[in-house]
């Protein structure tokens, strides 16, 4: 008398292994130096994460001058985040006096070289009967 | 034989090789031939240098018409300014290797070596030879990109420098009609090492050479020809033109006139105002144009201070400029060659394809801002220094004030609009080989420089106090957290104005300057002047215009092209008005002299 082995248990189907897609790095066509250096930087994430990074150094910086031993005469350099503030002011400053002056001291670009007059479509002159061409 | 080619080196003004290289460049074909020409004569220039004779001595001198001039002198100031300038050319005849124009190639070679010439002469003379040569020179960088524009912006930039030597041989003229005296060695106060502010100012001619050095320096209201003139010439010729001319001014002015007071405010006030047309204007060459004024003005105001400190630092802001400068706008000259335009409006998202390029830009945005560890840090904080201890303080904010406004032209908005922020879709190739090792060469001093302070220290003029200074003060705790400081929270304003939509839009257009007076004010003046049935227009046509038209037909009559003269002498009517002008300006200065 023989066993009939236990039918065998069908194992789950396995799915075919999907092959898996590259990590594309920057973009179709972009220099290899690029994508190593700045495609990192094209991520939404990245303009919150600089911010974050360069207020960070600010407050380190602002820190460092506070505990900085001076010597000398004291003088407004001197005070704790005086450069840090006027650097601040003076930037924004710069930034903020574009619109005024944009919309008082900028013309259209031909204002002092306009372009040269179009010239006139030239009309071929008829030609005679009985001409060459005829 | 060696030591005849020594002997040779050691007594050749070192511009001469450039000069002669210029020359044969007119004939090179091939790109063998041309870089020969173009990078074997700044390599010969800058061996004759350091095999060059004794300092403080008349190396090389003529007689001329009862006068010495001395054609080779080297001393501490002329030698940190001519080197720069070589190893300017060298990295402008790198650049320039990709194209054939022996037009650009031959004026370059012949503009640097008049530069180079121009600072290692003795005397006043001399200085005005080198002085026209690189006026003339320079003239064809603006011409050679052959646009209707460039034609004309080379126009009034000819008008410029030939009011720059007309100036400048008036001065000389009175000077050396009234004292005889017209070599630096001699005027300067004896034992004066180097010979600085040789000039005092209420001596004869002096206001009138100065009004000559202000032209080329760019002085407030005579700037606007750099900013007409240099970004309208092509890739290669915008290099060139950035590197001699203004520096040439500064060392003039540092070899005539330091300690001038007024020098101290009116390079203050160069630092600030192109700022202000910097952050509207659109072409990124015209930026770094207006940049190029606010840098010469550090270093007009440390010639102002004209303490040895100041000079160091007028000095080492010259020779970082001329590099940092120069990788600028070879970066904007990439662009251009590969996208056609360096527009703000029309460029963004370049890094994709240019990164090296990209990388450069950074490299020379991160030297103007004085960044530490870069090349303009080293340069700027000796003025810095010499603004703060002379007491100036009104001087001192608005210097500093320059110093966060140049982060915001040169340091951020010429790389950000140039190769990242909005994408314009341009995809365009990397710059060739030949450019991008002549960025590397600037980037590589950059860094260099930054790093290793000391080699600049030990050329300035004044070698005791750099060394000391860059032993005390260059890299202290407080000095460099105060520079990040400066620089940080600038960066931070400029984060934030992004973020809230409060930074003006690039737009196409032009930013009206002082040159308004004279392309469109005067013309529009004389024209209302002259318009018919007006009283003005009627006494000038009777009067004034009878009378020019009167002696200038006669003067045609006999030297147009044809008439005796002229078969005689190949000589044209504006020629002989040249020498006749001229000759009016020598008669009236012999004539107040006697």
């Amino acid at each position: 008398m023989t066993d009939t082995p236990p039918p065998e248990e069908e194992s789950p189907a396995v799915e075919p292994r999907q092959p898996v897609e590259p990590i594309q790095l920057g973009e179709p066509g972009e220099h290899p130096l690029s994508v190593l250096l700045f495609s990192w930087m094209r991520s939404e994430q990245f303009g919150r994460f600089l911010l974050g990074c360069v207020a960070a150094a600010c407050a380190a910086l602002f820190v460092g001058d506070v505990l900085l031993a001076r010597h000398g005469p004291p003088s407004i350099e001197s005070l704790p985040g005086f450069m840090g503030a006027f650097g601040f002011a003076a930037f924004a400053l710069v930034i903020l006096s574009g619109f005024p002056l944009g919309r008082l001291l900028r013309r259209p670009e031909t204002y002092y070289d306009p372009p040269p007059p179009e010239t006139p479509p030239t009309i071929a002159p008829k030609r005679r009967k009985g001409g060459r061409d005829d | 034989m060696i030591d005849d080619i020594v002997g040779l080196l050691a007594f050749a003004n070192p511009g001469f090789f450039l000069i002669v290289a210029g020359l044969f460049s007119v004939i090179a074909r091939g790109t063998l031939a041309r870089a020969a020409c173009l990078l074997g004569g700044p390599v010969l220039a800058l061996i004759a240098l350091v095999y060059g004779g004794e300092w403080a001595s008349d190396l090389s001198a003529m007689n001329f018409a009862g006068l010495k001039l001395i054609l080779y002198r080297v001393d501490s100031l002329s030698l940190v300014f001519g080197l720069a300038f070589i190893i300017a050319s060298l990295i402008c005849g790198v650049y320039s290797l990709h194209r054939e124009d022996w037009l650009q190639d031959s004026t370059a070679l012949i503009y640097a070596g008049a530069a180079v010439g121009a600072v290692f002469v003795g005397d006043l003379i001399s200085l005005f030879i080198f002085w026209e040569l690189t006026a003339v020179a320079s003239l064809f960088q603006v011409l050679a990109r052959r646009t209707p524009e460039a034609s004309q912006a080379a126009m009034r930039y000819l008008a410029f420098q030939i009011a720059s030597g007309v100036l400048l041989l008036a001065g000389v003229a009175m000077r050396a009609g009234q004292t005889g005296i017209i070599a630096f060695a001699d005027m300067a106060i004896p034992g004066a090492s180097p010979p600085v502010g040789v000039i005092d100012i209420s001596s004869p001619g002096a206001v009138v050479i100065l009004a000559a050095f202000a032209i080329k320096a760019g002085f407030p209201l005579l700037h606007n020809w750099i900013q007409d003139a240099y970004p309208k010439a092509s890739e290669t010729g915008t290099v060139v033109l950035s590197a001699f001319t203004t520096k040439l001014a500064v060392y003039a002015l540092a070899r005539c006139f330091a300690g001038l007071d007024a020098l101290i405010w009116i390079g203050a006030i160069m630092t600030v105002f192109p700022i202000f047309f910097a952050v509207i204007e659109n072409d990124l060459r015209k930026v770094l144009s207006y940049s190029l004024t606010n840098q010469v003005g550090f270093m007009v105001a440390a010639v102002g201070f004209g303490t040895e400190l100041a000079i160091n630092g007028a000095a080492a802001h010259a020779f970082v400029h001329v590099i940092y400068k120069s990788l600028l706008f070879m970066t904007m000259g990439a662009v251009l060659l590969r996208t056609g335009t360096t527009k703000a409006s029309e460029l963004g998202g370049l890094h994709r394809t240019m990164p090296w390029t990209a990388l450069f830009c950074i490299i020379g945005a991160a030297s103007i801002s004085a960044v530490p560890l870069f090349s303009g840090f080293v340069a700027k904080s000796m003025t810095m220094s010499a603004a703060h201890s002379s007491g100036e303080w009104i001087v001192w904010i608005l210097l500093l004030f320059a110093s966060a406004g140049v982060l915001e032209h040169s340091g951020l908005k010429v790389p950000y609009f140039a190769f990242f922020g909005h994408d314009s879709g341009k995809r365009p190739e990397e710059a060739p080989f030949n450019m991008l090792f002549a960025m590397g060469m600037a980037a590589a001093l950059c860094v260099g420089i930054g790093l290793f302070p000391g080699w600049l220290y030990q050329l300035l003029p004044y070698r005791d106090l750099a060394e000391e200074y860059l032993a005390q003060d260059l890299f202290s705790t407080s000095h460099v957290i105060e520079q990040f400081e400066l620089l940080t929270f600038a960066v931070l304003a400029f984060l934030l104005l992004r973020r809230w939509r409060m930074y003006p839009e690039e737009r196409p257009g032009v930013i009206l300057d002082v040159e308004w007076l004279w392309r469109k004010g005067g013309p529009a003046a004389l024209a209302w002047l002259g318009r018919p049935g007006g009283f003005a227009a009627a006494a000038w046509e009777t009067t004034v215009t009878s009378l020019g038209k009167g002696v200038f037909a006669g003067v045609f009559q006999v030297f147009a092209p044809g008439a005796w003269v002229s078969r005689k002498f190949p000589l044209t009517a504006a020629a002989v008005w040249t020498v006749l002008l001229l000759g009016l300006v020598a008669a009236l200065v012999m004539f107040s002299s006697l």
